[in-house]
């Protein structure tokens, strides 16, 4: 639930910033899409996540540890924050 | 009937040659060249090398050196006896020096001969046989023959063949010398055509004129014609006489010799005909002047000149044939006016005659014809646009002025017609220039028209102010009108101011001013438009939408909150902290690297920071797992 908590969160971000750019106008892009893809990519992440930790799934990863899908998320969090940090200017 | 057959003969070949082009010399040895060259030559001696520089070349000129003796002295004193070399400079320039004796050692004869054989170079047995000669001490021509025949087989330099050629020169008749004279035609064939105007050798101007000079002492030495045709020996003088700066002694004394050659040898002796000033005759100066000379520009009179034919350049219709110049003095003279041709460009082709060996000697000459120009029939004339009234007609006679101004505006047109006669003969001429001129006093401004002839040869000029308005910028004042006459055949162009004229342009486009049509100020300035920056939403909006894409943080914090998770499974193991201290340092990484780091910088600190993070969290998680 915690986590679903954030999934929200993080869709609300996303609905925002593109209701921003409807509203205002495309300048300065590269800002509006890093922002955009990293509200994007974190959700899906964060699905990602879900579905691996849910118990209900637990037969279809069997070798993937709970903490060890929470590693993988944190992981790839990182990276895609890097691009977007680039990104955004 | 022999003779007549002769020219008919001639002249079927001129007619023949005349399609093709004749390739006439482009330059020679003028007086002041010639005085050029004798001023090099004519520096004191150095060496016996210069000294044989000197003598030999201003010889080949046809003039003695200053002081025979000092320069006998001189020699005698320089010469080394040791060396090949030396001796053949010696002995050159001692036959030419006139009461210049020496004795010469049985040990430098021996030195000489031995010199002769098959394992010195071209160039030793060269100097060695040109000594023995020079000296006047006997020599056996067919061994020397034979060693030269030797070494030029494995010699295949330029100027070792040149030499060779010079050294047949000096050897007796007897001796077979055609496999040498058969060099002359191998050496033409590595000439360098420029062009079809120059013919050089790739080595230099002084080696080609040291070819012509030992062609032709050869030639003349064995009496057979070298192997050279006529446009080739053009061709070569071109390149050799196009040198007018000789720096050094040995340039100078190369192309000495060459014209020494071409104005003197048994065979070939290109001619020029030079024409006295420029060639022009008209009816003040009805005489055309051309003198003949050879390369070195000495006059040749003892020759016939003939003119074959002049052909109109516009017209090809042919006006003169075959007529002989009289020579009155140096000049060859034919008056050309007595055949009252018209004016203009005639092609003039003269051949010249008087000697076998003449090259060159058909030339083509372009001759203009001069005359004058004079005005007849000027009419001026104001013509009404609407035909109702009769055009009043002034005729003004050259060089007057018409009496009382013309008028030209909306209603009236002002009208020029003329004709233009050559004043000798009558006929009716058309000119280059044929300008109309009005120049507006007050202004400055001027207005030039082009006046055409009609089909009759008649000259019309037509100022309509409606159609003109815009070359007089609707300037009205008082023009004054000139006439101007001009053409390269006239000797008397023509500025007549013929009348004023008074032109008024309709009023509603008259400037106020006149401006001058100044090309020349400044123009105006021209600001650079900077690239605009984009639209921004204003601030407010801005700090808005930042203040509302923040709020679902909050809301994700109440929710949390609510939901209730658990934060009470934090341990305090170091690890577990470590990870968090490591993962919030990526995080504050992040924020520096976007205000300031690079993506290199950030990727070393991430690796350390992530390192850490990773091992730490690792440990964090086995941890939990365990727990569970």
């Amino acid at each position: 639930k915690a986590l679903d908590a954030f999934l929200l969160y993080v869709l609300l971000t996303g609905a925002l910033q593109f209701g921003y750019c409807l509203g205002v106008g495309t300048f300065p892009f590269n800002s509006f899409l890093s922002g955009f893809i990293s509200a994007v990519g974190s959700f899906i992440l964060g699905v990602c996540l879900r579905i691996q930790i849910n118990p209900q799934n637990k037969g279809e990863f069997q070798g993937i540890s709970p903490e060890r899908a929470f590693a993988d998320f944190l992981f790839a969090n990182t990276i895609l924050h890097l691009v977007v940090i680039n990104f955004v200017g | 009937a022999g003779p007549g057959l002769r020219l008919e003969a001639a002249l079927s070949i001129l007619l023949l040659l005349a399609s093709t082009q004749a390739l006439v010399p482009s330059h020679r040895l003028s007086a002041r060249d010639l005085a050029r060259l004798r001023a090099v030559l004519e520096r004191p001696f150095t060496d016996v090398r210069a000294a044989y520089y000197s003598i030999v070349g201003l010889s080949s000129l046809g003039v003695r050196v200053a002081d025979e003796k000092a320069a006998c002295k001189f020699i005698k004193s320089h010469v080394d006896s040791s060396s090949v070399e030396s001796l053949f400079y010696a002995a050159q320039s001692i036959q030419v020096l006139s009461g210049c004796e020496v004795t010469i050692s049985n040990e430098t004869r021996e030195l000489l001969l031995a010199a002769v054989s098959e394992d010195s170079s071209v160039t030793q047995i060269f100097h060695a046989v040109g000594a023995l000669s020079g000296f006047g001490l006997p020599l056996a021509s067919q061994e020397a023959l034979s060693a030269l025949t030797a070494r030029l087989s494995k010699e295949e330099s330029v100027l070792a063949t040149i030499q060779a050629l010079e050294t047949a020169s000096y050897l007796s008749q007897q001796a077979d010398l055609s496999s040498i004279v058969e060099e002359i035609e191998d050496l033409v064939a590595r000439l360098d055509d420029l062009g079809g105007v120059y013919l050089q050798f790739e080595e230099g101007i002084e080696t080609t004129a040291l070819f012509i000079a030992a062609a032709y002492k050869l030639s003349d030495h064995v009496g057979t014609e070298p192997a050279i045709k006529e446009d080739q020996v053009i061709q070569l003088m071109n390149a050799i006489f196009s040198k007018k700066n000789f720096e050094t002694l040995s340039e100078a004394f190369s192309v000495a010799r060459a014209a020494g050659s071409l104005s003197q040898n048994r065979f070939h002796l290109p001619i020029i005909v030079v024409p006295d000033g420029p060639a022009a005759v008209s009816h003040h100066q009805p005489v055309l002047k051309l003198q003949v000379t050879n390369v070195m520009s000495q006059l040749l009179t003892q020759v016939s000149v003939k003119l074959d034919q002049a052909k109109s350049v516009s017209s090809k219709a042919t006006v003169l044939q075959q007529l002989p110049f009289t020579l009155s003095g140096d000049f060859f003279e034919l008056n050309f006016m007595n055949v009252k041709p018209a004016s203009g460009y005639y092609d003039f082709s003269i051949s010249v005659d008087g000697d076998k060996r003449f090259i060159a000697n058909k030339v083509e000459l372009k001759v203009k014809v001069s005359t004058e120009v004079g005005i007849t029939n000027v009419d001026l004339s104001t013509v009404d646009k609407d035909q109702s009234i009769a055009p009043k007609t002034t005729r003004v006679t050259y060089p007057a002025k018409a009496k009382g101004s013309f008028t030209a505006d909306s209603h009236q047109n002002f009208a020029l017609s003329f004709q233009l006669i050559d004043v000798n003969s009558g006929a009716e001429l058309i000119p280059h220039q044929t300008f109309v001129r009005l120049h507006n006093q007050k202004t400055g401004q001027e207005v030039v028209f082009v006046a055409e002839p009609d089909s009759k040869n008649v000259y019309k000029f037509e100022l309509d102010t409606s159609e003109r308005k815009t070359e007089f910028d609707s300037a009205s004042g008082t023009y004054t009108l000139y006439l101007i006459i001009g053409d390269a055949t006239l000797e008397n162009p023509i500025l007549w101011n013929v009348a004023d004229v008074v032109i008024t342009f309709p009023e509603e486009d008259a400037p106020s001013t006149v401006q001058s049509k100044n090309l020349f100020v400044p123009k105006p300035e021209i600001q650079h438009l900077f690239r605009e920056p984009e639209k921004r939403p204003p601030t407010v909006v801005s700090n808005t939408f930042t203040a509302l894409v923040l709020s679902p943080l909050l809301l994700l914090l109440i929710l949390w909150f609510k939901i209730g998770a658990n934060i009470s499974n934090f341990s305090f193991a170091p690890s577990t902290i470590v990870f968090h201290m490591g993962h919030a340092a990526m995080l504050g990484l992040m924020y520096v690297y976007w205000t300031q780091l690079n993506m290199f910088q950030t990727l070393k600190y991430l690796a350390i920071l992530g390192g850490i993070t990773f091992l730490a969290g690792n440990r964090m998680l086995a941890q939990k797992a365990v727990k569970r």
